[in-house]
């Protein structure tokens, strides 16, 4: 909302700096978004008297002008407009200024003469409407004093942000009702004077409302013998000052009883109205399937059933509450007027405005609610002006269809509980009074306040929105500070939150980097992935999407930080190690809402870290990514876990795996495939895995148990056995600890050879490897001898060479 | 020659040897080579078995003397040696003390994260636990139970992302379901209301969505802290003096903190939290657009229609609310020019925080 501070002058004494009431505003809630001084636009446009008026020797509509500004030498000025004569004033623009057209004066030849600035109308100089000629000024004005001085131009505008709760505050006279109960001051009332003539409008006009609760009220006057002309230049000030574009003085007329008063108006043209026996028949009705209307801004408009119309006897005429039809509108040969004032649904003109994208100074008041009490008042205002500018009669009467009228609350308001309810004091009266500036009658009864709120008031419904009122105008920054005096309330987080955070804190000492992904997808990404979906389940779908590449939400986090470990490498970053513990999202036929799970995924990619000078860095792979899952859940106790090999489209075969713990399958673990890695443009090997938060916590033990630090040493024995390449490292060790109760105490597995492929010199026998191992073993009750190990070490070495199809290296 | 002179001879000579031994070996070639079994002052000694017995207490005596002083002299002269070798390892060994440490770098926790763990940490020590809500909400919670009128601009497909509804609920013409993904994490409120009666004091941080273009100052996708208080005797005041104590914990002890009123739908008084401008301490600067003021939070009374909805006697209870998003604290916080940075994963990011 604009607000000119002049024209605010005139309904309420504003005796502060605009500093102040800047600050009272913004701390009462109204924000004071931006303040902009108008005037300065027309800097360098100072008053000029003509001193010579010659026609220009190269072309007839132009003449040749000497102007004084005040300056030693009279300037040159080439003039195309014709309605002035030697000795009239006239602003002018010198070179260099700029007019709020946006046009820079310069020194220019014109037709072979040099021009030393620029004789302005009233609507180059943005101050009204007349484009005919110059703006011909009083013969008192001072020769070379800036225009904008002498006219008075200079003015304060407040853009302020008006909540949608204060429909009232739409308008200036309701500005200045706020600004009144902010700074103590009362308000003066707009006056004026109608004198109707002629033939009452009751015969001449019918009004029916089909639909009261699409519009409460309806109101129609007559204005007969208009001249249509442009307006006065206060008024085209005024127009302009709101943020609106001076048309002629009956459509002005309605827009500025629209700033004045937050009634929005509408003109229609009576003779283009249907008329039948001399009566017109205005229908308040929903639209028709199909119905069309050109609007004002010449658009035509296909209508639907829950839109509201104006219609005369032919059809719509005007889009209620929107905009009207271009059909109807106030033209330069309209003669007499139909003047609307009504008050519509805010839902239904919002739905309307919204569904046509078209968006006007009254559809936004409408959909924030104005007051049904307002209507015939403005349109008195708009008719008394209409009359004072452009001539013509006030039909006596007005029609008023008013079926659902509108009444005054009455709601009581309990000081103590107030004061209860804010934690200050504030005595009954001091809010009375604060509450009868703010038009809200009271009378006390007891400690309470028996409050009338008035109808332009329609957020004020209960009593927390008085108390509102109060504490706002009261202040705010008085209330005093202080805390909760609850005694039932113990803080703090719970074991999955715990755990969520201990995670974190577990990777990052890993060396891995959190990130936060977007939970959108690109189907096209998942199917290429190849995640795969439980039976039944789909992507959940978004109705709306950004793009297509976002149109889903994800299920998985591995493509997004695929995306990231490609976006770094364009960056030229090729250490990427990133963990995000997020959301994924699945849902079902028949789901409402789709499931959320909680998962942790991590990706590292290239060494752990290039830029170091102490060691040759080594290119991350599938043991990386599993020897960070080990520390993290080696550090949550879960237990038992292993990694299975697994088949999954995403990773490379061979080198992938799900993890389970205690026999469920938690995540997944592997090097990325090599397709999907050129699908997102990475370059070399990704190794990552994901897990499933839930089932990670309900792995993990909440409670470790003491076991005996052992007193005794041990005795270590180192053996290396030869396998097929197919058993697997977890087989052998698993065989040795099934056979080694009860003294064996440690497996450590601690070289694994293979042939290279190819290589010239075979060092085992083909298809086979080597793993060995360094056995432990301990007695928990004395130390144990050499030759008791070698006894039971051979049998065991026996055993599993027996179990696994081994045999010993040489 | 007696023996006693040649012992002498012998002793001069060892010493002599001793003192120009320039390492361990030598010195130990000295050793054996005069005190070893094979050793000169050792056949020297085993002779005096030899000698009558009136000499030997004298030539004893000598040998004895002898062999002290070359053994006093070794001792003397290894201890030299390895002093020497000692100081020439420690030179070997000396490094250049400012090459970087080996060392596997920490990853970091995403400045976000950061945030709301700090946030979490200082409501956690005002006896709040922690609540949380699904991201695709039902509009019930997100709008409706939080006093979003029908017609509430923020419905607008334009501005909330909607979701296919797989139970079979309509689709409005505008695209509009009764699924959405969550625009704020006040929804979190309304469930946590429903199911737990006061007293409530509960923080619920979270991802939320607008279906805004990302730009330097706007994300698809960003993170809510929400607030909620019900209890019996719940004051404005109240409020007022929690969200000043967490934002002098966050922001500083030094920085002041106004709130202005405002309006939300679900909160009645409601109000914005200024938090006076670091840079220039409510001057007003470019940093602050020369108001003095940084805007970091909304809030205010719970509105009676909201306890309504999920069964709360707003007589007895009363309560507050707040919330704010942790992109924008972020961004007065540290500087952050451009919210994008904050959903790349650029390591180059990640790892200034
Ligand atoms: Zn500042």
């Amino acid at each position: 909302m604009r607000v000119s501070l002049k024209w605010l002058k005139e309904f309420v004494d504003v005796d502060v700096p605009v500093e102040e009431l800047v600050e009272r505003l913004d701390m009462t809630g109204t924000k004071v978004e931006q303040v902009v001084r108008t005037g300065q636009a027309l800097h360098g446009v100072v008053i000029g008297r003509v001193l010579r008026k010659e026609q220009h020797p190269n072309a007839d509509k132009l003449s040749y002008c000497q102007v004084d500004v005040g300056t030693a030498e009279p300037l040159r000025i080439v003039c195309g407009a014709t309605n002035f004569s030697e000795g009239d004033k006239v602003p002018v623009a010198l070179v260099g200024a700029t007019l709020p057209s946006g046009l820079t004066i310069k020194r220019a030849k014109l037709r072979g003469l040099e021009s030393e600035g620029m004789m302005c109308s009233a609507s180059e100089l943005g101050v009204g409407s007349d484009a005919s000629g110059l703006l011909v000024l009083p013969d008192d004005a001072p020769v070379g004093a800036p225009y904008a001085e002498y006219a008075g131009l200079g003015d304060t505008i407040l853009e302020l942000e008006v909540t949608p709760n204060r429909p009232d505050c739409l308008s200036m006279f309701g500005v200045a009702r706020e600004v009144g109960a902010v700074l103590g001051r009362d308000v003066r009332y707009p006056e004026w004077s109608l004198k109707p003539h002629g033939e009452s409008v009751d015969s001449q006009v019918a009004v029916e409302i089909e639909d009261p609760d699409l519009c409460p009220r309806y109101t129609a006057r007559l204005i007969r013998g208009v001249r249509i002309g442009p307006s006065p230049d206060w008024l085209a000030e005024r127009i302009v000052a709101a943020g609106a574009r001076p048309i002629n003085n009956v459509v002005d007329v309605t827009n500025y009883v629209l700033f004045e008063l937050g009634q929005p108006l509408h003109a229609f043209d009576l003779n283009a109205l249907a008329r039948c026996d001399g009566l017109t028949r205005i229908v308040v009705r929903r639209a028709q399937p199909g119905e069309r209307l050109t609007t004002l801004d010449g658009v035509q408009r296909e209508l639907s059933e829950d839109m509201l119309v104006i219609a005369d006897g032919s059809g719509p005429v005007a889009l209620a509450g929107v905009m009207g039809g271009e059909d109807t509108e106030v033209s330069e040969r309209t003669v007499d007027v139909l003047l609307e004032s009504a008050s519509f649904d805010r839902a239904c003109i919002s739905r309307t405005s919204r569904a046509l994208g078209l968006i006007s100074e009254s559809s936004l008041r409408f959909e924030r609610g104005v007051d049904p009490e307002l209507a015939a008042v403005a349109s008195e205002r708009a008719a008394a002006l209409i009359a004072e500018l452009g001539g013509g009669e006030v039909a006596p009467g007005i029609v008023n269809v008013y079926p659902r009228p509108a009444k005054a609350r009455r709601i009581t308001l309990r000081c103590p509980r107030m004061n209860a309810f804010l934690g200050t004091s504030i005595a009954s009266d001091e809010a009375g009074s604060i509450l009868r500036r703010l038009g809200i009658v009271s009378e006390p009864l007891g400690d309470d306040l028996v409050c009338t709120v008035p109808t332009f008031r329609p957020d004020l419904e209960r009593e927390v929105d008085l108390y509102e009122e109060v504490v706002r105008i009261w202040g705010m920054e008085r209330v005093p500070s202080t805390l909760p005096g609850g005694r039932e309330r113990v803080g703090g987080l719970d074991r999955a939150q715990r755990l969520e955070r201990r995670i974190g804190v577990v990777l990052r000492a890993c060396g891995l980097n959190e990130h936060i992904g977007l939970a959108f997808e690109d189907p096209r990404r998942v199917a290429a992935c190849g995640f795969d979906l439980g039976e039944g389940e789909e992507l959940v779908e978004l109705l709306n999407p950004m793009s297509s590449e976002q149109s889903h939400l994800r299920v998985s986090t591995l493509p997004g930080l695929l995306d990231a470990v490609s976006r770094n490498q364009r960056h030229g970053v090729s250490d990427i190690h990133l963990y995000e513990i997020g959301r994924v999202f699945r849902t079902a036929a028949g789901r409402k809402l789709p499931k959320e799970r909680v998962v942790l995924g991590a990706v590292l990619s290239g060494a752990w870290d290039r830029q170091q000078w102490y060691e040759r860095p080594r290119q991350l792979d599938f043991f990386d990514a599993k020897g960070v899952l080990e520390t993290l859940l080696d550090d949550l106790g879960v237990s038992p876990w292993r990694l299975e090999e697994a088949q999954h489209r995403w990773l490379q075969p061979g080198r992938s795996a799900d993890v389970v713990a205690r026999g469920e399958v938690i995540g997944w673990l592997g090097e990325v495939a090599p397709d999907l890695l050129a699908a997102f443009e990475v370059d070399g090997a990704v190794a990552a895995f994901e897990l499933d938060v839930r089932s990670l916590a309900r792995a993990a033990v909440g409670t470790r148990r003491y076991e005996e630090i052992p007193r005794h040493p041990a005795v270590k024995l180192d053996v290396a056995f030869v396998v097929p390449r197919e058993v697997s490292a977890e087989q052998v060790a698993t065989a040795i600890r099934s056979f080694g109760k009860p003294l064996l105490s440690e497996v450590r597995l601690f070289d694994v050879y293979a042939d290279p492929d190819g290589a010239p010199e075979r060092r085992l026998p083909e298809g086979t490897k080597s793993l060995a191992f360094s056995l432990e073993y301990r007695a928990p009750d004395r130390t144990l001898s050499e030759d008791e190990v070698r006894g039971v070490h051979e049998r065991l070495v026996q055993r599993v060479c027996e179990k696994v199809g081994a045999t010993l290296r040489g | 020659m007696d023996i006693a002179g040649s012992l002498i001879g012998l002793r001069d000579e060892a010493l002599a040897r001793i003192a120009q031994a320039p390492d361990l070996e030598s010195l130990d070639a000295v050793r054996v080579a005069y005190l070893g079994k094979k050793g000169a002052l050792t056949a020297v000694l085993r002779g005096l078995k030899d000698l009558p017995a009136e000499e030997r207490p004298a030539v004893g005596r000598v040998s004895n003397e002898v062999r002290d002083a070359v053994e006093a002299a070794l001792a003397e002269r290894r201890a030299v040696l390895e002093r020497d070798l000692l100081a020439r390892r420690i030179r070997a060994e000396a490094v250049d003390v400012t090459l970087p440490g080996r060392r596997r770098p920490l990853g970091r926790q995403h400045i976000i994260h950061q945030i709301v763990d700090e946030i979490v940490d200082v409501f956690v020590g005002l006896g709040y636990r922690i609540a949380e809500g699904p991201e695709v909400e039902l509009d019930y919670y997100n709008f409706t139970a939080l006093n979003h009128p029908p017609e509430h601009p923020a419905r607008a497909a334009t501005d909330t992302f909607y979701v296919k509804d797989q139970s079979g609920g309509a689709t409005g013409a505008g695209l509009e379901s009764e699924v959405l993904l969550r625009t704020h994490t006040s929804p979190v409120q309304v469930r946590v209301m429903e199911k737990q009666q006061p007293p409530i004091y509960v923080l619920a941080p979270g991802k939320v969505f607008r279906r805004d273009v990302a730009d330097p100052s706007h994300l698809p996708q960003f993170t809510q802290i929400e607030g909620l208080v019900v209890d019996e005797g719940i004051t404005f005041g109240d409020l007022k003096g929690t969200l000043e104590h967490f934002v002098r914990e966050i922001f500083g002890p030094d920085r002041r903190v106004r709130l202005r009123p405002h309006f939300f739908p679900f909160t009645e008084p409601s109000a914005e939290v200024d938090v006076s401008c670091a840079m220039c301490g409510g001057d007003g600067c470019r940093s602050c657009g020369g108001e003095g003021w940084l805007e970091v939070l909304g809030c205010g009374m719970v509105d009676p229609n909201v306890f309504r909805y999920v069964g709360i006697d707003s007589e007895r209870y009363t309560g507050f609310a707040f919330g704010m998003g942790a992109e924008r604290i972020a961004a007065l916080k540290h500087g952050i020019p451009d919210l994008r940075l904050l959903i790349e994963g650029d390591m180059r990011f990640l790892r200034q925080f």
